[in-house]
């Protein structure tokens, strides 16, 4: 479905990712797995088409999306959820929501229907439908950046690490969210450095680390290796 | 008594083209954060197309402004167009100097295509009424109303349609407008659309109590500058409270103080409002 070759994202002259190659197959959940600062929200980026690569190609559903703007990559159905959610703080949660449908703009009763579903899977944004952004705790507006993103019904969804900063009680729902989001249809790439969390939920993974992929391969397989168990899993 | 409420109604007028002006220069500044220093000479351009279309053309003051709208709006647009958008992945000083640029541009050529002479525009509204011991014309009244008429139709844009909420949140979160899939060129141009069309309006209806002529927009855009400082960049509630408010300060002051410091008012206003709130009475968060 989506597919990074060698793709290099440069700084000025400073490569934040190098010649990164990744495979998102339909219906899976990927996770990219590193520290801050590894690349993982830079191949993000250049994926949403915020940041333009400086070699290597990405292809999503058989087409070259590398350098088109961001507008034509959430049509084409990939969304991204960021890691500092980018949110409209003093717009309303619904009306973050509305925002959140702009491609779907001209079908109303999808987009309605759409908004039912996130207020089912997240309800405490229906209770604070009418509260500004800005107001609400950091989980709820996590669960406000997931349901915004939900609204332009992607393919294929970004998640920029879901747990930072959240109470561990909250980060479970979260990952549970996640994984139903997976099941009603929405492939999942995210980035994590809750290793353990998200490996029990993907299908593979991939480490970055100073901007290259180091280690990959399946949860399980990514499990059972020592270097990654020593350096995210700590056990 | 009598003098403290003529003057407020003075201040309510010179505050309503304040605070068109100043809309659309913080509409501006809120998505795409250049500091638009051509602005006034787009207040200016409006003002001699309303002139030239009911002087020349001759055809009636409402069918005026409705061109000098489009005419202004569509300058605007191609500002960013030509200039801004070329610019956008390039260091902010660069958009600074070409505003300039296009502002010194913008009064050669409105020198060479009308002369440098003051103009007057003779309004269809010049009856003196006199209402509670008020007198003001008409055209102040009109001024007034439709000034307020102007900025309730923008709120319903900005708030009530698709299109307009996408300004409002391209300035909240540029890149997470990016991200719902906003495009961000179509929204630049809007935006660019709505100042001019606010400014035009703006010196459309100053132009028969003052004078057109190519040094008009300075004072006004100096002063718009003010106020959106005051209010908070890119602070829509701060551009209109602030437009108000240096509007009545204006001219209570030039009353009670002296009409020879008037246009000194605001940038002392500043200073004080700056001290003590130093980003503004509506700063935002973030940006």
């Amino acid at each position: 479905m989506l597919s990074l070759k060698n793709v290099t994202v440069k700084y000025g002259a400073y490569a934040a990712v190098h010649e990164v190659n990744i495979k998102v197959e339909q219906g899976q959940i990927v996770v990219l797995l590193g520290a801050n600062g590894a690349g993982k929200s830079t191949t993000f980026r250049a994926i949403s088409g915020l940041s333009k690569p400086a070699s290597g190609e990405i292809l999503f559903e058989e087409k070259s999306i590398s350098g088109i703007s961001p507008d034509k990559i959430v049509q084409s159905g990939i969304v991204q959820c960021a890691e500092d959610r980018k949110l409209f703080p003093q717009m309303t949660v619904q009306e973050n929501l509305v925002m959140g449908a702009y491609v779907q703009r001209k079908n109303k009763k999808k987009m309605k229907q759409t908004m039912d579903e996130v207020f089912e899977l997240f309800p405490i944004l229906y209770e604070k439908r009418n509260d500004q952004a800005g107001s609400m705790s950091g989980g709820q507006q996590q669960m406000l950046a997931i349901g915004r993103s939900l609204m332009s019904k992607p393919k294929l969804m970004l998640l920029d690490e879901p747990s930072i900063g959240l109470a561990p009680l909250i980060v479970e729902q979260m990952f549970e969210s996640i994984q139903l989001i997976n099941k009603e249809g929405t492939t999942i790439l995210l980035a994590e450095q809750n290793a353990n969390a998200a490996l029990n939920i993907a299908d593979k993974g991939y480490v970055y680390e100073n901007g290259k992929i180091v280690v990959q391969g399946s949860s399980k397989e990514l499990f059972s290796n020592e270097e990654v168990r020593k350096a995210y899993i700590g056990a | 008594m009598e003098i403290l409420i003529q003057q407020l109604f003075n201040g309510l007028t010179i505050g309503s083209i304040y605070s068109l002006v100043a809309l659309g220069l913080t509409l501006v500044y809120g998505i795409l954060h250049i500091p638009n220093f051509a602005h006034g000479a787009i207040y200016m351009i409006g003002g001699y197309i309303t002139l030239t279309m009911m002087t020349y053309v001759g055809v009636n003051y409402w069918i005026s402004i409705a061109v000098s709208i489009i005419v202004v709006g569509v300058l605007s647009v191609l500002m960013e167009r030509l200039v801004f958008h070329p610019l956008r992945n390039t260091i902010i000083i660069n958009n600074k100097i070409a505003a300039i640029g296009i502002l010194l541009f913008l009064e050669a050529l409105a020198q060479l295509i009308w002369g440098a002479d003051f103009r007057q525009m003779s309004s269809p509204y010049n009856q003196v009424l006199n209402l509670f011991g008020v007198t003001f014309t008409v055209q102040r009244l009109l001024i007034i109303v439709a000034a307020i008429v102007v900025m309730v139709l923008l709120y319903l844009f900005l708030k009530k349609t698709f299109i307009g909420r996408t300004i409002i949140a391209m300035s909240q979160n540029r890149e997470g407008a990016f991200l719902v899939g906003i495009n961000a060129n179509k929204v630049a141009m809007l935006t660019f659309f709505v100042a001019g069309a606010l400014a035009a309006i703006a010196a459309s209806l100053t132009s028969p109590i003052n004078l057109v002529f190519p040094g008009m927009g300075h004072l006004v855009i100096l002063k718009a500058f003010v106020i959106i400082i005051i209010g908070g960049m890119g602070s829509i509630p701060g551009a209109i409270l602030g437009g108000y408010l240096l509007g009545f300060t204006e001219s209570i002051g030039a009353t009670y103080i002296s009409g020879d410091y008037k246009d000194i008012i605001a940038f002392i206003l500043l200073i004080i409002i700056l001290t003590i709130k130093p980003n503004g009475i509506f700063a935002k968060g973030e940006h």
